[in-house]
């Protein structure tokens, strides 16, 4: 297996969740291909493209079906596209080999120029998920029922800055949102946990100048300790955003749905 | 959880490790590059150059044998000093590091059966295959 790559441009995306019942990227994605393919990128898909839980078996066929389809219909034959295998991705592996158009990694060791980047979906530094899988796949499926009843819900995650605001008249538990979700202590991302940043730094002690992660379905930026930058690419159920490498320049760009 | 990295700079043709010498560490390189060498009968032999985010030094570490060359910083060279103990809490946090250090021993075993065929057929002797218990 070939983790180590020299790659001038590379385009990196995440988390679509093709399949999803609450993620229809089907229509920007395409858009996204057709632009990765004009500009002539390489592409890594960093895990998760597609969802195995608030999914059915036909909702999977049918958009991966579609997706793979569009990859080869704008794609030129000497494109690579990279997939690292992510959370949802790991009971597809065998399913997603037979595709036979992707190359599918752990993660990827990639040199850019003079640039060293990781990139590397970022579930293992997830802690919940490390250590209660099980309970986080339940919590995930019955959380499939209450987007179903109410599919705004998925956006929970505002709900700290929306009791935020109203501090003055939640007194106690606006602040204690707030301390749980979105610290002000400067070492993460917003609505990011902590250890997703150390994971970063310590990969980055092995002399990468960038790490790249998806996972969190929170894209950002933030500087490491060692000088190297961790970077997330968020999402597709909102607010996408992707990663450019060209030639050793790394930024991250938010794309519209 | 005290997190401790043992971060060390060399200089130009610095000696890192030394072969035949007793060593406990591996070393990550986290920039610059660095010359691996060996001892032969006709001077030094140079095996390899190893860069930025490459490692050495583990066999060492995992089977506390001496050094079975010799490196050295070519160049400003920084690296990372790993021992036993910390390794493992390496890879607990960078779990991603084993399947590097798993890949590399694969590729070594790899080059060596292709030696061992090679010689074999130049011999024409059948390798005398050992095996463990």
């Amino acid at each position: 297996m070939i983790t180590n790559v020299q790659e001038e441009r590379l385009i990196v995306l995440s988390d679509m969740h093709l399949g999803s019942f609450f993620c229809q990227p089907q229509r920007a994605l395409a858009r996204f291909f057709e632009f990765a393919c004009d500009g002539r990128w390489n592409i890594c898909i960093n895990g998760d493209g597609i969802d195995v839980i608030h999914t059915s078996l036909g909702n999977i066929v049918r958009e991966t079906s579609q997706m793979l389809a569009r990859i080869r219909q704008v794609m030129p034959a000497e494109t690579t596209v990279y997939y690292t295998i992510g959370n949802h991705d790991i009971i597809l592996e065998q399913y997603l080999h037979t595709w036979g158009t992707l190359r599918l990694v752990p993660f990827l060791n990639v040199q850019s120029g003079a640039t060293r980047i990781r990139i590397e979906h970022g579930h293992l530094y997830d802690s919940f998920f490390m250590n209660h899988g099980a309970l986080q796949e339940k919590m995930t499926r019955a959380t499939t029922y209450l987007l179903k009843i109410y599919p705004p819900w998925y956006h929970w995650h505002r709900l700290p800055r929306y009791l935020k605001h109203r501090s003055t008249t939640l007194p106690i538990v606006g602040p204690f949102f707030k301390r749980r979700f979105e610290p002000d202590d400067g070492l993460r991302i917003p609505g990011q946990k902590p250890a997703f940043i150390r994971g970063a730094d310590e990969l980055s002690r092995r002399g990468f100048d960038v790490v790249i992660f998806g996972h969190t379905h929170q894209a950002g930026v933030y500087p490491l300790t060692t000088g190297a930058r961790y970077m997330n690419t968020g999402s597709w159920f909102r607010d996408p955003h992707y990663v450019t490498i060209d030639r050793g320049v790394v930024e991250l760009m938010p794309w519209s749905l | 959880m005290v997190t401790f990295h043992d971060e060390r700079t060399y200089e130009d043709g610095e000696v890192i490790v030394s072969e035949g010498e007793a060593g406990a560490e591996m070393f990550i390189i986290q920039s610059g590059r660095v010359a691996v060498s060996k001892r032969t009968a006709d001077g030094d032999l140079h095996l390899a150059t190893l860069e930025r985010g490459d490692f050495f030094g583990e066999m060492s570490l995992l089977e506390s044998q001496p050094r079975n060359a010799t490196v050295r910083a070519v160049g400003p060279t920084k690296l990372l000093a790993i021992r036993s103990g910390e390794l493992l809490m390496k890879i607990r946090r960078d779990p991603t590091f084993a399947f590097e250090l798993l890949q590399r021993m694969s590729g070594r075993i790899r080059l060596l059966d292709e030696e061992i065929a090679r010689l074999s057929s130049l011999s024409g002797s059948r390798p005398q295959i050992k095996t463990l218990p």
